[in-house]
């Protein structure tokens, strides 16, 4: 409908090399779940458990989740603003760089380069270079932006704004280092005060990387694939700047009992629980949006990734607070209960959310539709049963193990004193997790099967306009 | 009015950013500048080249993802890490001052394996350590941590170590001048990564003395207080099981080839010859440090914890009633074994 032209090469490209990279990271994770039952799958020096769990991590958060935020963020940008983005040519160098950043992750990883902070583990090189990537993105972001050709900034538009403004101050800061070789270096931070520097980060990096962008996934491509109106706009406001408030106070909820003064732990622990409100301000809204018409989760396939997207949001969202409290901290913290935690919020709100988007934009491209419907099917169900098993599985097993650490007698003795006595129990739920995982990969092999499918179905439409406009040239010519 | 906001990036971003710097400088900026923040504990010592040539393999091998370092202030943690043996009350779990030197915190948020913030004290033999990283489950047979055996023919490097001394050097571990710190990391030369690991695996929780009061006393003429009864020496064994003494000492006590001596042979703490029933008392209940007292070397480096602090006499005992037993069947036993070679 509209007729000025938008860069949608470079929004492809993010989204396959997003999948390309989800896809590695999701096998790599596969590996590492054998790992646990099976130390024999370790491959020492690069393929073992301790070197591989970053480039698991590395790769789904920067490769699946930053490069799908990379390309739907621009394709949200520019929709909204109802303009190009301003700088085309930038756009391609970020997608070439991200590929070679993330190929340069995984392999120094496995090289055994980090600098042992969750999530920003990265050596200094390669930390540079994602601070390159993130100007190139906001540059984009703002100043197509500020040239947009619509008044009005959409939620949406808050959302991907907040992401880069917050990722880039958390990211700044948690990396300062000192090089002490190209590959190696000590952050400038020690003891507590680096712990609580860390978790100021890596609770945000889970808050601006798997929250905010993907609620502005959420706020345009819900409404965009329903056609219904989001419910609330006062909602999306409340919810909005009470998130990006309570966020940043609240990583000392992941350093509970530790050395950390206990004040910025209680602090920490008291704004993770009125988190829960502007967190389900956005549940609330998207229940009430798909409410006005139920009917939309039958006849709109895309409809029901949304609804258990932000279901699994809202679950996580409180179970994250309880986690916080610290008569529950002190049971399940350190136990896979934690894991469990995280992989309900990236395997169910994250990727249902950016899969969806993906569905949404690639057929949109090429003016086409999806590949097929029954198999978007298929991997909706496969991907939501393998979560599910995944998910319950290690709350399960992490409650018992707390609980066998816990376990004293009458004496206060010890009832399980080998810490091997604690473990061996988790085996048979580790084989259910690499069960687990299988199932959800198989999902998520559909979903990339379906998007293939699709771009392959558009370029061959492609070539048939091309070709239909070509063909009356040739006659007037003749 | 404030609608405007929303048609208005820049003053949106403005906005935006101060909101999203409440939190962060309320949790991180403000807290740095408070000293609590920077403890230390009194005696704490930088790392020796060695132990942070072991810390860089412990940060590059990633065991930071299954080990965390953080004994949390719960009775049944203190217990479990033995925190309960600390010389001052506040010694029984981590303290913030110990991490001052720490760039940075190895706390961890996984605890696959055991956390190992009082390694040092829980399992302070070399030999233990080095054969458990080279193959965990001959150890411990159903453990699931990967072999770390390559770690064994690395060498160091002193010129990278001295580098490394000297960028922790800039951030204020308080490391020699450059001359130094060549000086320090001469040390590595010829060392290998196992050597370094082990080392730094060795000092952690040092720089508090969690390791008990002063010396034992022992009364070499003390006789255990319930004989050879049966049911006494079936404690023994009960003990001896649950507390896990054959994952060193192996299950029947007979030892394990470069991890802990055997217990039923006639040589005791490295010199042939019994010494009485008190001895054994006085080792189990003291650990390796009550060797100087017997006047008897043991194993170089050797590496028995002390049980005082979670058996009581009475068990101790019993331990002693049941390895005196199988003293016992050994002895019986050999001269019938030769007999089977002979015929």
């Amino acid at each position: 409908m509209n007729d000025y032209r938008y860069d949608h090469r470079t929004v492809e490209g993010f989204i396959l090399s997003s999948i390309f990279w989800g896809v590695v990271g999701i096998l790599v994770g596969l590996l590492i779940s054998v790992q646990l039952w099976a130390p024999a799958a370790n491959f020492p020096p690069y393929l073992t458990f301790g070197r591989l769990r970053a480039v698991h991590t590395n790769g789904l958060a920067f490769g699946l989740g930053v490069g799908a935020i990379f390309g739907l963020s621009f394709w949200i940008v520019m929709r909204l603003c109802k303009r190009p983005l301003l700088f085309l040519k930038l756009a391609r160098a970020q997608l070439w760089l991200f590929n070679v950043g993330i190929l340069a992750a995984a392999v120094t990883l496995a090289m055994g380069y980090t600098q042992s902070l969750e999530y920003a583990e990265l050596e200094w090189p390669l930390d540079i270079a994602i601070v390159v990537l993130w100007v190139m993105f906001a540059v984009n972001v703002f100043g197509t932006i500020l040239k947009r050709n619509e008044e009005q900034m959409y939620v949406s538009l808050w959302y991907v704004i907040a992401t880069v403004i917050a990722v880039a101050v958390l990211y700044l800061v948690n990396n300062l280092s000192m090089p002490a070789g190209l590959w190696k270096s000590y952050p400038a931070f020690a003891g507590v005060n680096s712990a609580n520097v860390q978790w100021w980060y890596g609770h945000n990096a889970v808050g601006f990387v798997f929250t905010t962008p993907i609620l502005a996934m959420f706020y345009y491509f819900l409404p965009k694939s329903t056609g219904l109106p989001i419910w609330s706009h006062r909602l999306s406001i409340v919810a909005f700047w009470s998130l990006v408030f309570a966020y940043l106070w609240t990583g000392a909820h992941h350093l509970v009992y530790t050395p950390l003064p206990d004040w910025i732990q209680t602090l920490a622990i008291v704004f993770t629980l009125f988190l829960i409100a502007p967190s389900w301000g956005s549940v609330v809204n998207g229940y009430y949006t798909v409410g006005q018409d139920w009917g939309r989760m039958r006849s709109n396939y895309l409809t029901k990734f949304f609804i258990l997207g932000i279901t699994f949001y809202g679950l996580q969202t409180v179970q994250g607070p309880t986690q916080a409290l610290r008569v529950v901290s002190q049971l399940i913290h350190y136990t896979d209960w934690v894991p469990g935690h995280v992989h309900m919020g990236t395997m169910g709100w994250v990727t249902m959310v950016t899969a969806a988007s993906i569905y949404y934009v690639i057929p949109k491209i090429y003016g086409t539709t999806i590949y097929s419907e029954k198999i978007a099917n298929i991997h909706f169900w496969l991907v939501l049963v393998g979560q599910l098993l995944f998910s319950i599985t290690m709350w399960i097993t992490g409650i018992r193990q707390g609980w066998m650490w816990k376990a004293t007698d009458a004496d206060g003795k010890l009832v399980y004193r080998n810490f091997i006595d604690t473990v061996t129990g988790n085996y048979p739920y580790w084989h259910t997790r690499t069960l687990a995982g299988i199932i959800f990969t198989v999902g998520m092999l559909f979903f990339v099967f379906n998007v293939l499918m699709t771009i392959r179905k558009g370029r061959a439409l492609e070539r048939e306009r091309q070709a239909a406009t070509q063909t009356p040239a040739a006659v007037t010519a003749a | 009015m404030a609608g405007k906001i929303y048609s208005k990036p820049i003053a949106f971003s403005v906005v935006a950013t101060l909101v999203v710097l409440a939190g962060t400088i309320a949790t991180m900026a403000y807290p740095m500048l408070r000293q609590e923040m920077h403890p230390k504990v009194e005696g704490l010592k930088p790392l020796t080249a060695l132990e942070l040539a072991g810390r860089d393999i412990y940060q590059r091998e990633g065991c930071v993802n299954c080990h965390t370092q953080t004994v949390r202030p719960l009775q049944s943690e203190v217990v479990r890490y033995k925190g309960n043996r600390a010389a001052e009350p506040q010694g029984r779990y981590s303290l913030a001052g110990e991490f001052a030197y720490d760039h940075p915190f190895l706390w961890g948020s996984k605890r696959t394996g055991p956390d190992l913030a009082f390694e040092g004290w829980l399992k302070p033999s070399r030999d233990w350590q080095a054969s458990h990283l080279e193959n965990p489950q001959a150890l411990v047979p159903r453990s699931n941590m990967p072999s770390y055996a390559f770690l064994k023919t690395a060498r160091l490097d002193a010129a990278e170590v001295a580098a490394h001394l000297r960028a922790l050097r800039r951030l204020g571990v308080p490391y020699p001048d450059d001359a130094g710190v060549l000086a320090l990391a001469r040390e590595v030369e010829g060392k290998t990564e196992m050597d370094a690991l082990v080392a730094y695996v060795l000092s952690l929780g040092k720089a508090v003395d969690r390791g008990g009061k002063g010396e034992l006393e022992i009364d070499l003429a003390s006789a255990n207080p319930h004989g050879h009864d049966p049911a006494f020496v079936a404690r023994g064994r009960q003990v001896f099981d649950a507390q896990g003494c054959g994952a060193c000492h192996g299950d029947e006590g007979h030892g394990q080839e470069g991890v802990a001596p055997s217990l039923v042979d006639d040589v005791f703490l490295g010199v042939k010859g019994d010494m009485p029933d008190a001895a054994y008392f006085a080792v189990i209940k003291g650990g390796s440090d009550v060797k100087k007292q017997l006047g008897r070397p043991g194993v170089p480096d050797g590496g028995m914890q002390a049980y005082g602090g979670e058996l009581s006499d009475d068990d101790i005992w019993a331990v002693v009633a049941w390895l005196r037993n199988q003293q016992g069947h050994e002895a019986a036993e050999h001269p019938h074994e030769e007999g089977a070679e002979h015929r």
